[in-house]
């Protein structure tokens, strides 16, 4: 190749790679356009977000809409996002992706379907507290969760979630609470570090095997 | 007759100690010394603390000061009222303050190690100024700290390990500062990601942790030491 191209592709890369990490550290502009769109992708038959009001542009105003917490009050960056008990309908809403500074993602008792995102780590990279449960999720687990290395506490219970549990769950370094209860999964539970999970974290589920529960048959 | 005079003298003494004591507690000047310190080494453009009068029993009245039913301060809001200067060891005294707002200003110097005897503390918030030295240790002392957000400043050291006891924390904002040293992923640290930390070039991220997705989980490389704390 000649010489002058291939210092003008390395160019072109190294400011693309900069570009891509510039970018995800800030995200005000990108969390209104989050919660705009995660409100157009869901059902809301009761309405709870319809005071999600995108009219009024004063500094951190996405900060005052229920469900929202930000990491400061008059900046428009999303830490948590607690949609539970709203009756919400629809899919995992994939343009979470655009809130980047999430760390908390509460969507529990709602009427959530299909499944749950097999890309997900992409999605929320940096979620600590992730509750789906009590919702219509079906599917499997996705592998993808193990990705999740901030992940403390993992709430999937009381869905129709399918297949096995991802064993590399058990790897995620600062899990300290996990529960499946109540879904449709078979197969041989994850090896997890003590405290993490209990028999109860299992019940209601037609085939899993392995401690706490009974042992595999081979 | 001398032995009844001094011993007069002696609970006479004893006695105006005692009344002393109690006018001072009555009065609650120690806030107003406290936050009149505090006035004394901001700079107020905009006279947001003209209403600061130190001749007032209590500071209860003040505009931007809030307290609870005993005229004690639970509040300091001073946030984004273009105040410079410099904090003072006075703070420790509002041993009933709650929240202490200062951010968005251009305030200089350190942060004094007395805010760790402040109990109460709830939210403690000093981003967007320009705070320079070390997050004091004491800070692990607060109990029911909840929001710690110390981002955008030219805080310099070490994450104190004191604060990973503080179980009560919810929301740590250091970013964007000159902090150094390894990263606390322990106690209540287990619960904050490189967003916490972002734009500190000097601190070393856990290990445990890919350095790109779908990295198989670390045994140290001289390759994680290269690591910056953007992205992992």
């Amino acid at each position: 190749m000649v010489r002058s191209s291939r210092i003008f592709n390395d160019c072109v890369i190294i400011s693309f790679l900069m570009l891509i990490t510039c970018g995800m550290n800030y995200g005000t502009e990108t969390d209104i356009f989050c919660l705009k769109s995660i409100k157009n992708a869901l059902q809301d038959p009761y309405n709870y977000l319809a005071s999600w009001d995108f009219n009024d542009k004063t500094e951190g105003f996405i900060c005052k809409f229920i469900g929202v917490e930000c990491w400061h009050p008059d900046e428009n960056r999303v830490i948590n996002l607690i949609l539970s008990n709203m009756g919400l309908k629809g899919q995992f809403p994939r343009a979470i992706q655009n809130c980047s500074s999430l760390t908390g993602l509460d969507l529990s008792i709602n009427k959530l379907s299909r499944t749950i995102p097999g890309d997900i780590s992409i999605l929320v990279p940096f979620v600590t507290s992730l509750d789906l449960s009590s919702n219509d999720f079906a599917g499997e687990i996705p592998q993808s969760l193990a990705n999740c290395t901030y992940l403390n506490i993992l709430k999937l219970d009381r869905n129709q979630l399918k297949g096995h549990i991802p064993a590399q769950l058990a790897q995620l370094p600062r899990l300290k609470s996990f529960s499946v209860a109540n879904n449709l999964l078979t197969g041989r539970v994850p090896n997890f570090r003590p405290g993490i999970v209990t028999a109860k974290s299992y019940a209601n589920n037609p085939g899993l095997c392995g401690s706490p529960l009974d042992p595999c048959r081979a | 007759m001398e032995r009844v005079i001094s011993s007069f003298m002696g609970s006479f003494l004893v006695w105006a100690f005692l009344v002393l004591d109690l006018v001072l507690k009555v009065s609650g000047n120690g806030e107003v010394d406290a936050l009149n310190a505090l006035k004394s080494t901001l700079l107020d453009p905009n006279n947001v603390l003209q209403s600061w009068d130190a001749t007032r029993v209590n500071p209860c009245t003040w505009f931007h000061v809030t307290c609870n039913s005993d005229n004690s301060v639970t509040r300091v809001d001073l946030g984004n009222a273009d105040l410079s200067g410099q904090l003072v060891s006075q703070l420790g005294q509002l041993s009933n303050l709650q929240y202490l707002e200062l951010y968005s200003n251009n305030i200089t110097g350190k942060i004094p190690d007395e805010i760790g005897k402040l109990t109460s503390l709830v939210s403690l918030d000093l981003y967007l100024n320009k705070l320079t030295g070390p997050i004091p240790s004491t800070l692990g002392k607060l109990q029911k700290l909840r929001f710690l957000r110390l981002n955008n400043n030219a805080l310099s050291g070490g994450i104190p390990m004191s604060l990973t006891a503080v179980s009560s924390l919810q929301i740590l904002d250091l970013s964007n500062n000159h902090l150094t040293g390894e990263i606390p992923v322990n106690g209540s640290f287990s619960l904050f990601t490189p967003i916490s930390y972002q734009n500190n070039p000097g601190l070393i991220p856990p290990k445990n942790t890919p350095s790109a997705p779908r990295s198989p989980p670390a045994t140290t490389s001289s390759a994680e030491l290269h690591q910056t704390t953007e992205f992992h």
